[in-house]
Protein backbone atom coordinates (compact mmCIF):
# COMPACT_ATOMS: atom_id res chain seq x y z
CA UNK A 1 0.00 0.00 0.00
CA UNK A 2 2.09 2.58 1.29
CA UNK A 3 5.04 3.26 -1.00
CA UNK A 4 6.62 2.88 -4.44
CA UNK A 5 8.85 0.12 -3.06
CA UNK A 6 5.79 -1.75 -1.80
CA UNK A 7 4.12 -1.51 -5.21
CA UNK A 8 7.26 -2.76 -6.98
CA UNK A 9 7.64 -5.75 -4.68
CA UNK A 10 3.94 -6.46 -4.98
CA UNK A 11 4.07 -6.60 -8.82
CA UNK A 12 7.13 -8.81 -8.71
CA UNK A 13 5.30 -11.18 -6.42
CA UNK A 14 2.26 -11.15 -8.71
CA UNK A 15 4.48 -12.11 -11.69
CA UNK A 16 6.48 -14.80 -9.93
CA UNK A 17 3.81 -16.44 -7.73
CA UNK A 18 0.35 -15.39 -8.97
CA UNK A 19 -1.28 -18.42 -7.36
CA UNK A 20 0.10 -17.79 -3.87
CA UNK A 21 -2.59 -16.90 -1.30
CA UNK A 22 -2.67 -13.23 -0.29
CA UNK A 23 -5.88 -12.50 1.64
CA UNK A 24 -8.42 -14.66 3.43
CA UNK A 25 -11.67 -13.45 4.97
CA UNK A 26 -14.50 -15.87 5.76
CA UNK A 27 -14.96 -18.01 2.67
CA UNK A 28 -13.18 -15.53 0.40
CA UNK A 29 -9.59 -16.29 -0.60
CA UNK A 30 -7.67 -14.02 -2.96
CA UNK A 31 -4.39 -15.04 -4.54
CA UNK A 32 -1.77 -12.44 -5.39
CA UNK A 33 -2.91 -12.72 -9.05
CA UNK A 34 -6.56 -12.13 -8.15
CA UNK A 35 -5.69 -9.27 -5.81
CA UNK A 36 -3.68 -7.66 -8.61
CA UNK A 37 -6.60 -8.01 -11.05
CA UNK A 38 -8.99 -6.31 -8.64
CA UNK A 39 -6.41 -3.60 -7.99
CA UNK A 40 -5.93 -3.03 -11.73
CA UNK A 41 -9.69 -2.57 -12.19
CA UNK A 42 -9.74 -0.07 -9.33
CA UNK A 43 -6.74 1.73 -10.77
CA UNK A 44 -8.59 2.14 -14.09
CA UNK A 45 -11.57 3.67 -12.30
CA UNK A 46 -9.36 6.12 -10.38
CA UNK A 47 -7.40 7.08 -13.48
CA UNK A 48 -10.69 7.60 -15.32
CA UNK A 49 -11.71 10.29 -12.80
CA UNK A 50 -9.22 12.65 -14.46
CA UNK A 51 -8.19 14.18 -11.14
CA UNK A 52 -5.55 16.91 -11.14
CA UNK A 53 -1.99 15.85 -10.37
CA UNK A 54 -1.37 15.51 -6.66
CA UNK A 55 -5.03 15.21 -5.62
CA UNK A 56 -5.85 12.70 -2.86
CA UNK A 57 -8.78 10.26 -2.75
CA UNK A 58 -10.76 8.94 0.21
CA UNK A 59 -11.34 5.21 0.78
CA UNK A 60 -13.41 4.45 3.92
CA UNK A 61 -11.59 1.59 5.64
CA UNK A 62 -14.38 -1.00 5.82
CA UNK A 63 -12.04 -3.98 6.01
CA UNK A 64 -12.39 -6.51 3.17
CA UNK A 65 -10.17 -7.97 0.44
CA UNK A 66 -12.00 -5.72 -2.07
CA UNK A 67 -11.18 -2.57 -0.10
CA UNK A 68 -7.52 -3.57 0.21
CA UNK A 69 -7.43 -4.12 -3.56
CA UNK A 70 -9.02 -0.69 -4.02
CA UNK A 71 -6.36 0.95 -1.86
CA UNK A 72 -3.60 -0.77 -3.86
CA UNK A 73 -5.25 0.36 -7.13
CA UNK A 74 -5.39 3.99 -5.93
CA UNK A 75 -1.73 3.86 -4.94
CA UNK A 76 -0.81 2.33 -8.30
CA UNK A 77 -2.59 5.29 -9.87
CA UNK A 78 -0.11 7.46 -7.94
CA UNK A 79 -2.70 8.77 -5.49
CA UNK A 80 -2.43 9.69 -1.83
CA UNK A 81 -5.15 7.69 -0.05
CA UNK A 82 -7.01 8.99 2.98
CA UNK A 83 -8.13 5.88 4.90
CA UNK A 84 -10.62 6.97 7.59
CA UNK A 85 -12.62 4.74 9.91
CA UNK A 86 -15.83 3.64 8.18
CA UNK A 87 -17.66 4.66 11.38
CA UNK A 88 -16.60 8.29 11.18
CA UNK A 89 -19.60 10.61 11.29
CA UNK A 90 -20.65 12.22 8.00
CA UNK A 91 -19.92 15.78 9.13
CA UNK A 92 -16.41 14.98 10.31
CA UNK A 93 -15.68 12.97 7.18
CA UNK A 94 -16.76 15.87 4.96
CA UNK A 95 -14.58 18.30 6.90
CA UNK A 96 -11.51 16.06 6.69
CA UNK A 97 -12.04 15.42 2.95
CA UNK A 98 -12.20 19.20 2.46
CA UNK A 99 -8.93 19.77 4.31
CA UNK A 100 -7.11 16.94 2.53
CA UNK A 101 -8.64 17.77 -0.84
CA UNK A 102 -10.42 14.46 -1.50
CA UNK A 103 -12.92 15.25 -4.24
CA UNK A 104 -14.03 11.61 -4.42
CA UNK A 105 -14.91 8.90 -1.98
CA UNK A 106 -14.31 5.38 -3.33
CA UNK A 107 -15.96 2.13 -2.29
CA UNK A 108 -15.77 -1.29 -3.96
CA UNK A 109 -18.60 -2.05 -6.36
CA UNK A 110 -19.97 1.48 -6.32
CA UNK A 111 -19.39 4.44 -8.60
CA UNK A 112 -17.03 7.07 -7.15
CA UNK A 113 -18.97 9.52 -4.99
CA UNK A 114 -18.15 13.24 -5.24
CA UNK A 115 -17.62 14.75 -1.78
CA UNK A 116 -17.96 18.38 -2.78
CA UNK A 117 -14.46 19.10 -1.43
CA UNK A 118 -12.40 21.73 -3.21
CA UNK A 119 -8.74 21.35 -4.13
CA UNK A 120 -6.39 20.63 -1.22
CA UNK A 121 -2.61 20.42 -0.89
CA UNK A 122 -0.71 19.02 -3.88
CA UNK A 123 0.53 15.62 -2.74
CA UNK A 124 3.59 14.01 -4.28
CA UNK A 125 3.56 10.28 -4.95
CA UNK A 126 1.43 7.49 -3.51
CA UNK A 127 1.03 7.05 0.22
CA UNK A 128 -1.38 6.87 3.10
CA UNK A 129 -3.11 9.40 5.31
CA UNK A 130 -4.49 8.12 8.61
CA UNK A 131 -6.66 9.87 11.20
CA UNK A 132 -6.06 9.81 14.93
CA UNK A 133 -7.99 11.33 17.82
CA UNK A 134 -7.51 15.01 18.58
CA UNK A 135 -8.59 17.38 21.32
CA UNK A 136 -10.60 19.81 19.19
CA UNK A 137 -13.48 17.55 18.21
CA UNK A 138 -11.80 16.87 14.85
CA UNK A 139 -9.42 13.95 14.28
CA UNK A 140 -5.83 14.79 13.35
CA UNK A 141 -4.66 13.69 9.92
CA UNK A 142 -1.30 11.87 10.04
CA UNK A 143 0.77 11.95 6.84
CA UNK A 144 2.80 8.74 6.59
CA UNK A 145 6.25 9.03 5.05
CA UNK A 146 7.60 6.78 2.33
CA UNK A 147 10.96 6.16 4.02
CA UNK A 148 9.29 5.58 7.38
CA UNK A 149 6.94 2.98 5.94
CA UNK A 150 9.67 1.25 3.89
CA UNK A 151 11.94 1.06 6.92
CA UNK A 152 9.14 -0.36 9.05
CA UNK A 153 8.08 -3.01 6.51
CA UNK A 154 11.67 -4.30 6.31
CA UNK A 155 12.15 -4.28 10.09
CA UNK A 156 8.84 -6.00 10.88
CA UNK A 157 9.28 -8.77 8.29
CA UNK A 158 12.74 -9.53 9.65
CA UNK A 159 11.84 -9.33 13.35
CA UNK A 160 8.74 -11.52 13.15
CA UNK A 161 9.91 -13.91 10.40
CA UNK A 162 7.26 -12.84 7.89
CA UNK A 163 7.92 -14.11 4.35
CA UNK A 164 6.39 -16.25 1.59
CA UNK A 165 4.36 -19.01 3.23
CA UNK A 166 3.84 -17.10 6.49
CA UNK A 167 0.27 -16.52 7.69
CA UNK A 168 -0.45 -13.45 9.80
CA UNK A 169 -3.68 -12.70 11.65
CA UNK A 170 -5.07 -9.19 11.29
CA UNK A 171 -7.42 -8.15 14.11
CA UNK A 172 -7.14 -4.34 14.01
CA UNK A 173 -9.44 -2.19 11.88
CA UNK A 174 -7.99 -1.30 8.47
CA UNK A 175 -7.62 2.39 9.37
CA UNK A 176 -5.21 1.57 12.24
CA UNK A 177 -1.44 1.94 11.89
CA UNK A 178 -1.23 -1.62 13.31
CA UNK A 179 -2.15 -2.81 9.81
CA UNK A 180 1.25 -1.64 8.61
CA UNK A 181 2.51 -4.77 10.31
CA UNK A 182 -0.16 -7.39 9.92
CA UNK A 183 -1.53 -6.48 6.49
CA UNK A 184 1.01 -4.39 4.61
CA UNK A 185 4.23 -6.00 5.85
CA UNK A 186 2.75 -9.41 5.12
CA UNK A 187 1.72 -8.50 1.57
CA UNK A 188 5.10 -6.84 1.04
CA UNK A 189 6.84 -10.01 2.19
CA UNK A 190 4.69 -12.34 0.09
CA UNK A 191 2.77 -13.93 2.97
CA UNK A 192 -0.92 -14.54 3.61
CA UNK A 193 -3.15 -12.34 5.78
CA UNK A 194 -6.19 -13.71 7.58
CA UNK A 195 -8.58 -10.77 8.03
CA UNK A 196 -10.89 -10.74 11.04
CA UNK A 197 -14.31 -9.40 10.03
CA UNK A 198 -14.58 -6.09 11.82
CA UNK A 199 -18.13 -6.42 13.07
CA UNK A 200 -17.22 -9.72 14.77
CA UNK A 201 -13.89 -8.57 16.22
CA UNK A 202 -15.25 -8.67 19.80
CA UNK A 203 -16.79 -12.13 19.43
CA UNK A 204 -14.49 -14.66 21.10
CA UNK A 205 -16.19 -17.71 19.58
CA UNK A 206 -15.74 -16.27 16.12
CA UNK A 207 -12.10 -15.36 16.79
CA UNK A 208 -11.40 -18.89 17.98
CA UNK A 209 -13.04 -20.31 14.83
CA UNK A 210 -10.92 -18.08 12.61
CA UNK A 211 -7.68 -19.11 14.33
CA UNK A 212 -8.69 -22.77 14.16
CA UNK A 213 -9.73 -22.73 10.49
CA UNK A 214 -6.68 -20.82 9.30
CA UNK A 215 -3.60 -21.77 11.31
CA UNK A 216 -1.58 -18.58 11.73
CA UNK A 217 2.11 -18.04 12.43
CA UNK A 218 1.96 -14.48 13.73
CA UNK A 219 -0.68 -12.73 15.84
CA UNK A 220 -0.68 -9.04 16.68
CA UNK A 221 -3.57 -7.66 18.70
CA UNK A 222 -4.71 -5.50 21.60
CA UNK A 223 -5.10 -7.16 25.04
CA UNK A 224 -8.89 -7.40 24.58
CA UNK A 225 -8.34 -9.91 21.76
CA UNK A 226 -6.33 -12.25 23.99
CA UNK A 227 -8.93 -12.10 26.75
CA UNK A 228 -11.79 -12.90 24.36
CA UNK A 229 -9.81 -15.75 22.79
CA UNK A 230 -8.70 -17.19 26.14
CA UNK A 231 -12.28 -17.08 27.49
CA UNK A 232 -13.70 -18.69 24.36
CA UNK A 233 -11.04 -21.39 24.37
CA UNK A 234 -11.61 -22.16 28.06
CA UNK A 235 -15.38 -22.28 27.58
CA UNK A 236 -15.00 -24.73 24.70
CA UNK A 237 -12.27 -26.73 26.42
CA UNK A 238 -10.40 -26.28 23.15
CA UNK A 239 -6.78 -27.10 22.35
CA UNK A 240 -3.98 -24.53 22.32
CA UNK A 241 -2.77 -22.86 19.13
CA UNK A 242 0.52 -24.70 18.92
CA UNK A 243 1.54 -23.47 15.48
CA UNK A 244 1.79 -19.76 16.39
CA UNK A 245 5.42 -18.58 16.40
CA UNK A 246 5.12 -14.91 17.35
CA UNK A 247 2.50 -13.26 19.55
CA UNK A 248 2.55 -9.47 19.77
CA UNK A 249 0.75 -7.41 22.42
CA UNK A 250 0.11 -3.85 21.41
CA UNK A 251 -2.21 -0.89 21.79
CA UNK A 252 -2.71 -0.98 25.55
CA UNK A 253 -1.12 -2.20 28.78
CA UNK A 254 -1.33 -6.00 29.02
CA UNK A 255 -2.85 -6.96 32.41
CA UNK A 256 -0.65 -9.47 34.24
CA UNK A 257 -3.51 -11.86 35.06
CA UNK A 258 -4.25 -12.07 31.35
CA UNK A 259 -0.57 -12.38 30.46
CA UNK A 260 -0.39 -15.49 32.63
CA UNK A 261 -2.98 -17.20 30.41
CA UNK A 262 -1.16 -16.51 27.13
CA UNK A 263 1.45 -19.32 27.23
CA UNK A 264 -1.43 -21.79 27.62
CA UNK A 265 -2.98 -20.42 24.41
CA UNK A 266 0.23 -20.20 22.39
CA UNK A 267 2.69 -22.65 24.01
CA UNK A 268 5.30 -22.48 21.21
CA UNK A 269 5.27 -18.75 20.56
CA UNK A 270 7.77 -16.03 21.37
CA UNK A 271 5.85 -13.24 23.10
CA UNK A 272 6.47 -9.57 22.39
CA UNK A 273 5.25 -6.35 23.91
CA UNK A 274 5.29 -3.55 21.36
CA UNK A 275 4.82 0.14 21.98
CA UNK A 276 4.08 2.76 19.35
CA UNK A 277 1.56 5.20 17.97
CA UNK A 278 0.32 6.34 14.57
CA UNK A 279 2.70 9.31 14.52
CA UNK A 280 5.91 7.31 15.06
CA UNK A 281 4.90 3.71 14.39
CA UNK A 282 6.47 1.10 16.69
CA UNK A 283 9.35 2.45 18.76
CA UNK A 284 9.79 0.08 21.73
CA UNK A 285 9.99 -3.69 21.82
CA UNK A 286 10.28 -6.16 24.64
CA UNK A 287 10.48 -9.92 24.46
CA UNK A 288 8.22 -11.09 27.26
CA UNK A 289 9.25 -13.56 29.91
CA UNK A 290 5.94 -14.25 31.63
CA UNK A 291 7.38 -15.56 34.90
CA UNK A 292 9.74 -12.59 35.14
CA UNK A 293 6.94 -10.08 34.45
CA UNK A 294 4.70 -11.68 37.07
CA UNK A 295 7.55 -11.72 39.61
CA UNK A 296 8.30 -8.08 38.88
CA UNK A 297 4.63 -7.14 38.96
CA UNK A 298 4.87 -5.15 35.72
CA UNK A 299 5.41 -5.70 32.02
CA UNK A 300 7.93 -3.27 30.50
CA UNK A 301 7.67 -1.79 27.01
CA UNK A 302 11.36 -2.60 26.97
CA UNK A 303 14.01 -0.78 24.99
CA UNK A 304 14.01 1.32 21.83
CA UNK A 305 13.94 -0.60 18.55
CA UNK A 306 17.24 -0.37 16.60
CA UNK A 307 17.53 3.07 15.05
CA UNK A 308 15.04 4.65 17.47
CA UNK A 309 16.27 7.28 19.92
CA UNK A 310 14.22 7.81 23.04
CA UNK A 311 14.54 10.31 25.85
CA UNK A 312 12.66 10.95 29.04
CA UNK A 313 11.87 14.53 29.88
CA UNK A 314 10.91 15.62 33.37
CA UNK A 315 8.39 18.29 34.34
CA UNK A 316 10.95 21.06 34.11
CA UNK A 317 11.77 20.05 30.52
CA UNK A 318 15.16 18.57 31.42
CA UNK A 319 16.26 15.28 29.90
CA UNK A 320 16.51 12.49 32.48
CA UNK A 321 19.94 10.92 31.82
CA UNK A 322 19.66 7.46 33.38
CA UNK A 323 17.02 5.87 35.58
CA UNK A 324 14.03 8.07 36.33
CA UNK A 325 10.55 9.17 35.29
CA UNK A 326 9.00 11.65 32.90
CA UNK A 327 7.31 12.03 29.54
CA UNK A 328 8.59 9.77 26.78
CA UNK A 329 9.84 11.46 23.60
CA UNK A 330 10.94 9.40 20.59
CA UNK A 331 12.74 9.93 17.31
CA UNK A 332 12.18 7.03 14.96
CA UNK A 333 13.22 6.09 11.41
CA UNK A 334 9.66 4.79 11.01
CA UNK A 335 8.01 8.10 11.86
CA UNK A 336 5.33 9.87 9.85
CA UNK A 337 6.04 13.22 8.18
CA UNK A 338 3.75 14.82 10.70
CA UNK A 339 0.19 16.09 10.76
CA UNK A 340 -1.58 17.78 7.89
CA UNK A 341 -1.65 20.89 10.10
CA UNK A 342 1.94 22.24 10.35
CA UNK A 343 1.19 24.16 13.56
CA UNK A 344 0.12 20.97 15.26
CA UNK A 345 3.24 19.21 13.96
CA UNK A 346 5.40 21.95 15.44
CA UNK A 347 3.66 21.56 18.81
CA UNK A 348 4.00 17.78 19.02
CA UNK A 349 7.52 17.36 17.60
CA UNK A 350 10.47 18.98 19.35
CA UNK A 351 13.74 18.88 17.35
CA UNK A 352 12.81 15.61 15.71
CA UNK A 353 11.43 14.03 18.88
CA UNK A 354 7.72 13.22 19.09
CA UNK A 355 6.16 13.99 22.46
CA UNK A 356 4.12 10.87 23.19
CA UNK A 357 2.15 12.17 26.16
CA UNK A 358 2.98 8.87 27.89
CA UNK A 359 4.58 8.98 31.32
CA UNK A 360 7.27 6.36 31.74
CA UNK A 361 9.85 5.12 34.22
CA UNK A 362 13.27 3.79 33.23
CA UNK A 363 14.98 1.41 35.64
CA UNK A 364 18.71 1.05 36.27
CA UNK A 365 18.95 -1.65 33.55
CA UNK A 366 17.50 0.70 30.91
CA UNK A 367 14.12 -1.05 30.78
CA UNK A 368 11.22 1.34 30.26
CA UNK A 369 7.80 0.92 31.90
CA UNK A 370 4.60 2.82 31.13
CA UNK A 371 3.51 4.77 34.21
CA UNK A 372 0.30 6.25 32.81
CA UNK A 373 -0.81 8.93 30.44
CA UNK A 374 -1.64 12.54 30.86
CA UNK A 375 -5.16 12.99 32.20
CA UNK A 376 -6.99 13.12 28.93
CA UNK A 377 -5.85 10.11 26.93
CA UNK A 378 -7.15 6.60 27.49
CA UNK A 379 -7.48 3.43 25.48
CA UNK A 380 -10.97 2.18 24.77
CA UNK A 381 -10.98 -1.30 23.21
CA UNK A 382 -7.38 -0.58 22.18
CA UNK A 383 -8.18 2.75 20.52
CA UNK A 384 -6.48 5.89 21.78
CA UNK A 385 -9.25 8.23 22.81
CA UNK A 386 -8.97 11.83 23.87
CA UNK A 387 -11.52 12.65 26.59
CA UNK A 388 -11.40 16.35 25.73
CA UNK A 389 -12.39 15.62 22.17
CA UNK A 390 -15.48 13.75 23.36
CA UNK A 391 -16.30 16.57 25.78
CA UNK A 392 -16.02 19.12 22.98
CA UNK A 393 -18.45 17.18 20.82
CA UNK A 394 -20.97 16.76 23.65
CA UNK A 395 -20.76 20.46 24.44
CA UNK A 396 -21.61 21.28 20.84
CA UNK A 397 -25.11 19.90 21.47
CA UNK A 398 -27.49 22.81 21.94
CA UNK A 399 -29.17 21.27 24.98
CA UNK A 400 -25.93 20.80 26.91
CA UNK A 401 -24.86 23.35 29.52
CA UNK A 402 -21.67 21.58 30.58
CA UNK A 403 -20.20 18.14 30.34
CA UNK A 404 -17.27 16.08 31.49
CA UNK A 405 -16.16 12.69 30.20
CA UNK A 406 -14.47 10.24 32.56
CA UNK A 407 -12.69 6.99 31.85
CA UNK A 408 -13.74 4.05 33.99
CA UNK A 409 -11.31 1.09 34.06
CA UNK A 410 -12.87 -2.01 32.55
CA UNK A 411 -11.48 -5.52 32.55
CA UNK A 412 -12.33 -6.32 28.94
CA UNK A 413 -12.41 -2.95 27.18
CA UNK A 414 -9.46 -1.38 29.03
CA UNK A 415 -11.61 1.68 29.73
CA UNK A 416 -15.23 2.66 29.28
CA UNK A 417 -16.33 6.27 28.88
CA UNK A 418 -18.80 7.81 31.29
CA UNK A 419 -20.20 11.21 30.46
CA UNK A 420 -21.62 13.45 33.18
CA UNK A 421 -23.84 16.08 31.60
CA UNK A 422 -25.82 19.06 32.88
CA UNK A 423 -28.62 19.93 30.50
CA UNK A 424 -29.97 23.38 29.81
CA UNK A 425 -33.15 24.13 31.78
CA UNK A 426 -36.23 22.59 30.20
CA UNK A 427 -34.25 20.27 27.95
CA UNK A 428 -35.46 16.71 27.52
CA UNK A 429 -32.22 15.47 26.01
CA UNK A 430 -31.75 11.79 26.79
CA UNK A 431 -28.79 9.42 26.64
CA UNK A 432 -29.84 7.90 23.34
CA UNK A 433 -30.17 11.21 21.52
CA UNK A 434 -26.87 12.38 22.97
CA UNK A 435 -25.14 9.23 21.75
CA UNK A 436 -26.68 9.61 18.27
CA UNK A 437 -25.19 13.13 18.29
CA UNK A 438 -21.78 11.76 19.31
CA UNK A 439 -21.88 8.86 16.86
CA UNK A 440 -22.33 11.32 13.96
CA UNK A 441 -19.13 13.11 14.95
CA UNK A 442 -16.82 10.58 16.63
CA UNK A 443 -15.47 7.07 16.15
CA UNK A 444 -17.68 4.47 17.84
CA UNK A 445 -15.13 3.78 20.56
CA UNK A 446 -15.44 7.44 21.62
CA UNK A 447 -19.22 7.30 22.16
CA UNK A 448 -19.79 7.13 25.94
CA UNK A 449 -21.06 3.79 27.22
CA UNK A 450 -22.85 5.51 30.10
CA UNK A 451 -24.40 8.97 30.26
CA UNK A 452 -25.47 10.53 33.54
CA UNK A 453 -27.52 13.68 33.72
CA UNK A 454 -27.09 15.96 36.71
CA UNK A 455 -29.06 19.04 37.68
CA UNK A 456 -26.38 20.82 39.69
CA UNK A 457 -23.31 22.53 38.37
CA UNK A 458 -20.32 20.26 37.99
CA UNK A 459 -17.80 20.49 40.84
CA UNK A 460 -14.83 22.75 40.11
CA UNK A 461 -11.30 22.88 41.43
CA UNK A 462 -9.86 26.08 42.87
CA UNK A 463 -8.52 26.93 39.41
CA UNK A 464 -12.00 26.69 37.91
CA UNK A 465 -11.50 23.45 36.06
CA UNK A 466 -14.04 20.64 36.35
CA UNK A 467 -12.95 18.49 39.28
CA UNK A 468 -12.59 15.16 37.53
CA UNK A 469 -11.29 13.46 40.64
CA UNK A 470 -14.34 14.41 42.71
CA UNK A 471 -16.62 13.15 39.95
CA UNK A 472 -14.64 9.95 39.62
CA UNK A 473 -15.11 9.08 43.26
CA UNK A 474 -18.68 10.25 43.80
CA UNK A 475 -20.13 9.71 40.35
CA UNK A 476 -21.27 6.18 40.84
CA UNK A 477 -23.23 7.15 43.97
CA UNK A 478 -24.82 10.18 42.38
CA UNK A 479 -26.29 8.32 39.46
CA UNK A 480 -29.33 10.18 38.28
CA UNK A 481 -30.21 7.77 35.58
CA UNK A 482 -32.19 4.86 37.04
CA UNK B 1 -45.53 -8.33 27.40
CA UNK B 2 -45.03 -8.41 23.65
CA UNK B 3 -41.66 -9.46 22.29
CA UNK B 4 -40.98 -5.92 21.13
CA UNK B 5 -41.73 -4.39 24.52
CA UNK B 6 -39.56 -6.96 26.22
CA UNK B 7 -36.64 -6.25 23.87
CA UNK B 8 -37.04 -2.50 24.42
CA UNK B 9 -37.08 -2.96 28.18
CA UNK B 10 -33.89 -5.00 28.12
CA UNK B 11 -32.09 -2.49 25.92
CA UNK B 12 -32.97 0.61 27.92
CA UNK B 13 -32.34 -1.14 31.23
CA UNK B 14 -28.85 -2.13 30.12
CA UNK B 15 -27.76 0.62 27.77
CA UNK B 16 -29.88 3.72 28.38
CA UNK B 17 -31.52 3.55 31.81
CA UNK B 18 -32.74 7.17 31.63
CA UNK B 19 -35.00 6.44 28.66
CA UNK B 20 -38.53 5.03 29.11
CA UNK B 21 -38.91 1.85 27.00
CA UNK B 22 -41.74 3.28 24.90
CA UNK B 23 -39.53 6.14 23.80
CA UNK B 24 -36.98 3.86 22.18
CA UNK B 25 -37.63 4.09 18.44
CA UNK B 26 -37.98 0.54 17.07
CA UNK B 27 -36.03 1.37 13.93
CA UNK B 28 -33.16 3.23 15.65
CA UNK B 29 -29.87 1.67 14.56
CA UNK B 30 -28.51 0.64 17.94
CA UNK B 31 -25.03 -0.14 16.63
CA UNK B 32 -24.45 2.92 14.40
CA UNK B 33 -25.75 5.23 17.14
CA UNK B 34 -23.30 3.82 19.67
CA UNK B 35 -26.12 2.85 22.09
CA UNK B 36 -24.88 -0.76 21.95
CA UNK B 37 -21.13 -1.24 21.51
CA UNK B 38 -19.37 -4.38 20.31
CA UNK B 39 -19.15 -5.85 23.80
CA UNK B 40 -22.75 -4.84 24.55
CA UNK B 41 -23.80 -6.63 21.38
CA UNK B 42 -22.48 -9.91 22.79
CA UNK B 43 -24.61 -9.42 25.94
CA UNK B 44 -27.62 -8.62 23.82
CA UNK B 45 -27.17 -11.73 21.67
CA UNK B 46 -26.70 -13.92 24.74
CA UNK B 47 -29.86 -12.50 26.35
CA UNK B 48 -31.97 -13.03 23.23
CA UNK B 49 -30.77 -16.63 23.03
CA UNK B 50 -31.58 -17.32 26.64
CA UNK B 51 -34.84 -15.38 26.96
CA UNK B 52 -36.42 -16.65 23.73
CA UNK B 53 -34.81 -20.07 23.87
CA UNK B 54 -33.02 -19.74 20.55
CA UNK B 55 -29.79 -21.63 19.90
CA UNK B 56 -27.62 -18.67 19.05
CA UNK B 57 -24.55 -20.21 17.45
CA UNK B 58 -22.62 -17.02 17.93
CA UNK B 59 -20.36 -17.38 14.94
CA UNK B 60 -23.31 -17.71 12.54
CA UNK B 61 -25.21 -14.65 13.69
CA UNK B 62 -24.90 -11.45 11.77
CA UNK B 63 -24.81 -8.28 13.83
CA UNK B 64 -27.31 -7.02 11.26
CA UNK B 65 -29.95 -9.19 12.97
CA UNK B 66 -29.44 -7.06 16.09
CA UNK B 67 -29.18 -3.60 14.59
CA UNK B 68 -32.57 -2.41 15.87
CA UNK B 69 -35.54 -3.44 18.01
CA UNK B 70 -37.45 -4.25 14.81
CA UNK B 71 -34.62 -6.41 13.51
CA UNK B 72 -34.31 -8.34 16.77
CA UNK B 73 -38.09 -8.91 16.92
CA UNK B 74 -38.02 -10.20 13.33
CA UNK B 75 -35.08 -12.45 14.16
CA UNK B 76 -36.95 -13.91 17.15
CA UNK B 77 -40.13 -14.43 15.11
CA UNK B 78 -38.13 -16.17 12.36
CA UNK B 79 -36.38 -18.43 14.82
CA UNK B 80 -39.72 -19.44 16.38
CA UNK B 81 -41.24 -20.20 13.00
CA UNK B 82 -38.23 -22.33 12.07
CA UNK B 83 -38.37 -24.28 15.28
CA UNK B 84 -42.12 -24.99 14.74
CA UNK B 85 -41.38 -26.25 11.23
CA UNK B 86 -38.67 -28.45 12.66
CA UNK B 87 -41.14 -30.04 15.05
Amino acid sequence: MPSEAFLRTFSERVSSEPGAPALVQGDVLLTYGELAELAAAARAVVTGLGLPDGAAVCVPAAKSPAVIALVIGCLQAGRRVFLPSPDLGAEVLAELCERIGCAYLLEPGRPPRPTGAGPGPEWTGPGLLLATSGSTGLPKTVVLSESGVDGFLAWAADRFDIGPGTTVLNHAPLNFDLCLLDIWTTLHAGGRVVLVEQDKAANGTYLRDVCTRHPVDVVQAVPMFYRLLADANDAAGAAAFTGVKHVIFTGDAMPLNLLGRVPGLFPAARLWNVYGCTETNDTFLHEVDVAEAVARGALPIGRPIDGVTARIVDRSGAVVPHAGSGELEVDSPFRAHGYLDPELTARKWRDGFYRTGDLVTRDEHGLVFLAGRDDFHVKVRGVRTNLQEVEQVIQQHEDVAEAVVLAVPDEVAGHRLRAVVRRRPGSSLDSIRLRVHCAARLPKTAVPTAVEFVDRELPRTSTGKVDRRALNTTGERNRVVD
Amino acid sequence: MSTEVEIKSFIVRNFAPDVPPDQLEPDLNLLDSGVVDSLGLLRLIAWVGERFDIAVEEADISPDNFRSVDAIAAFVADARRNSEVAR
